[in-house]
């Protein structure tokens, strides 16, 4: 266009496309109304809401202002806790140092490893001795169900990953019937919790004559109570007397466990083999000139390429760990003795049986404080990478 | 069209005849291979026919060691239809899912549209707010959500809802997830398309419907497949907001069954099997787009 046609056209096009910028911005609003109304009201209006209940003595009906004193009551000991943050504080410290050493000269190694040593140590006692104050002091039963969730994470997010990337690597080979497997693995996945739930009860039943204690006869080993067994697996496995964190969770909790594993390999099996389909094929093809046979080949090709899926499945995994109810919740059985109530679990009693929500809403903001601590970290860890569920 | 932009977001696709280390190899050397993916399969199968298995079992041959029923039950499917009320509960399960799903699709093809497609202030915003609600715990939300859905907060329409179909689908019409997925879909739509909506002087309300949403079927069934699997299997939720038989859910309905049927373990297992088919009957027709669906936006994440 030449100079001619602008100068009467412009002051009006701009009117235009100032009108249009604004519909624009407007339709762009409306479009977005009815799931901003919904998720603002149902899912983040809630959070503050949960804090200005957790400040007052709330059962069933608002009652009277409390301040921190429910939190006070969960904490109990706020030396404790300090102790124990400022051991997570250099945990975190000792990891960077650890994995920064790598990058400097070689002296700085030994001094950095040294140092890093040093700190967890450190880390050791201060965990020990903040949880240790922190159980005395507080409320017992629900630091218990924290670790309880530590347990059911350190049990069920190594075990479903390994396996998932063992499947996923065999199942990527030349094979018949990939589609097949895929789609078993991935049944348990999407089945209702409260079905495959009902079966898992009848499965792992102290029942003499149920599945699980069936198999154990063909080993000659003799009927186990399972998911009515509060006792630690390592006393009934090993006859080992131990008591409080090392003794490590109880049978109860391990059949859960066993029911989590169940449930998510076969999603992580579809995330790693969606990962396999990346690797280039080159890659394996230069392997396989150089000599490589399969096990090298998987040690040291698969492994190491597919370790920003395993890390990002772990740790979401983790996460996900942290917030999980339903599978908890079904499968626990009063002969537990709450040896498997779970964080999300002994909340969701407390303000459903005990009716006392402004507790149980401290407890919840205490969890998402947890939670949020661990996505931080998360999203420190993988760099760059978001967090997206 | 719906091809082409499918394979562009399906980095799976390429599954094609991959050389791998075992290519070469004869179909006994590969022998071991199938061995562990079958005992996987096993395991994850058991279950599954446990469950059948038992369902049509008679009580005493449930608590002796049997694999199969000598003469099949059938009659326990009407006997657990009846006497956990599922005739109620089914038709209640899937009046929420479809209420559920019809509502979510609408909310986030028009919100993954507007993150998509259109510039307006406070867009990343907005949209990064919006992707940090699905950290939030279940836990932290409930309680808070069940005093609102009681009226107990802000005043609603109709006093309570309480026992209401409002309750159990309006707080699952809309999610993060679902948004996110289609806006990135959308987003990868070539601008040429737009423009030669807008010189046809169609507005972005007639370019979703008639050029975005019929190139989009993928996408969109993915949302629809997680959205009725989510809204079918739905337990702590509605085990919360109903109270009365009225809008009770089969989930809810089997967990009554459960805790109070006790040792009529053919029941229960009829009950869990009725439950689960229109699940697996949904899986079975479309697992392939299950399937990729959950790794390309896994990946994604």
């Amino acid at each position: 266009m030449n100079t001619q046609d602008q100068s009467p056209g412009k002051p009006r096009r701009s009117l235009i496309s100032q009108w249009n910028h604004l519909k624009e911005q407007l339709t762009a609003y409306l479009f977005l109304l009815p799931s901003i109304l919904i998720i603002g009201i149902f899912g983040l209006f809630p959070i503050g809401y949960a804090i200005y209940m957790s400040l007052f003595n709330w059962r069933v009906t608002k009652g009277g202002f409390l301040g921190f004193d429910n939190y006070d009551k969960i904490v109990g000991d706020w030396g404790g806790l300090l102790l124990f943050l400022l051991g997570v504080a250099l945990l975190v410290a000792a990891y960077w140092l650890w994995t920064s050493a790598f990058r400097s000269s070689s002296r700085g190694v030994v001094v950095a490893k040294v140092i890093a040593a040093i700190l967890l140590v450190a880390v050791g006692f201060l965990l020990a001795g903040g949880w240790g104050r922190l159980m005395a002091g507080g409320d017992k039963k629900f630091w218990t169900s924290m670790m309880i969730t530590l347990f059911y994470a350190i049990g069920t997010v190594p075990t479903q990953i390994i396996l998932a990337m063992v499947l996923a690597y065999l199942l990527f080979q030349n094979i018949r019937g990939k589609d097949v497997f895929r789609m078993i693995y991935f049944l348990p996945y999407i089945t209702p919790v409260v079905s495959t739930a009902v079966v898992f009860r009848s499965i792992f039943s102290p029942r003499e004559t149920a599945l699980a204690n069936t198999v154990l006869s063909w080993f000659g080993a003799g009927p186990l109570k399972w998911l009515f067994e509060p006792r630690p697996f390592s006393q009934i496995l090993f006859g080992w007397n131990i008591e409080g964190f090392w003794a490590g969770p109880s049978l109860a909790l391990v059949t859960i466990i066993l029911f989590g594993v169940w449930t998510f390999v076969g999603y992580n099996t579809v995330i790693f083999l969606a990962g396999l389909g990346s690797i280039s094929k080159e890659i394996y093809e230069a392997a396989e000139i150089d000599g490589a046979n399969a096990w090298g080949v998987f040690r040291n090709v698969t492994v190491p390429l597919l370790s920003p899926v395993t890390f990002y499945l772990f740790l979401v995994s983790f996460i996900g760990t942290f917030k999980a109810f339903n599978h908890i919740f079904v499968m626990e059985v009063p002969s537990a003795q709450g040896t498997v109530a779970t964080a999300s679990v002994e909340i969701f009693s407390i303000f459903y049986r005990a009716n006392n929500y402004g507790y149980a809403a401290a407890q919840a903001i205490v969890l998402f404080l947890v939670i949020l601590g661990l996505t931080f970290a998360q999203n420190k860890l993988l760099g760059k990478k978001v967090f997206y569920g | 069209m719906a091809n082409s932009t499918q394979t562009d977001t399906g980095k799976t696709r390429q599954t094609g005849m991959v050389r791998t280390p075992f290519h070469k190899t004869r179909w006994f050397a590969r022998l071991p291979i199938y061995l562990i993916l079958i005992f996987g399969a096993v395991i994850a199968f058991v279950p599954f026919f446990w469950m059948t298995s038992t369902s049509l079992m008679t009580l005493g041959e449930t608590i002796n060691r049997k694999w199969l029923p000598e003469i099949p039950q059938w009659e326990n499917y009407i006997n657990a239809w009846n006497e956990a009320k599922f005739a109620k509960y089914f038709v209640n399960s899937v009046i929420i899912t479809i209420t559920t799903v019809v509502g979510l699709l609408i909310t986030s093809v028009l919100a993954g549209y507007a993150f998509g497609r259109m510039k307006f202030w406070g867009r990343d915003v907005i949209f990064a707010l919006l992707l940090s609600t699905m950290m939030i715990p279940e836990t932290v939300t409930l309680l808070p959500n069940m005093l609102m859905i009681r009226g107990a907060i802000i005043p609603l329409p109709g006093g309570s809802w309480l026992n209401s179909l409002q309750a159990l689908t309006v707080p699952f019409m809309a999610n993060a997830f679902s948004i996110f997925l289609l806006r990135q879909f959308f987003a990868q739509i070539p601008n040429e398309l737009w423009d030669a909506a807008r010189m046809d002087g169609a507005g972005h309300f007639r370019f979703l419907v008639q050029i975005v949403l019929p190139i989009s079927k993928a996408p969109i069934m993915t949302v629809l497949l997680f959205g009725f699997i989510g809204a079918w299997n739905a337990f702590a939720w509605p085990l919360l907001v109903t109270t009365r038989e009225t809008w009770r859910p089969l989930m809810v309905g089997l967990w009554n069954f459960v805790t109070e049927a006790g040792p009529e373990t053919h029941l229960l297992m009829a009950g869990a099997m009725i439950s689960l088919l229109p699940i697996l009957v949904i899986y079975f027709l479309t697992q392939k787009q299950f399937t990729e669906g959950i790794a390309t936006t896994g990946l994604k994440g």
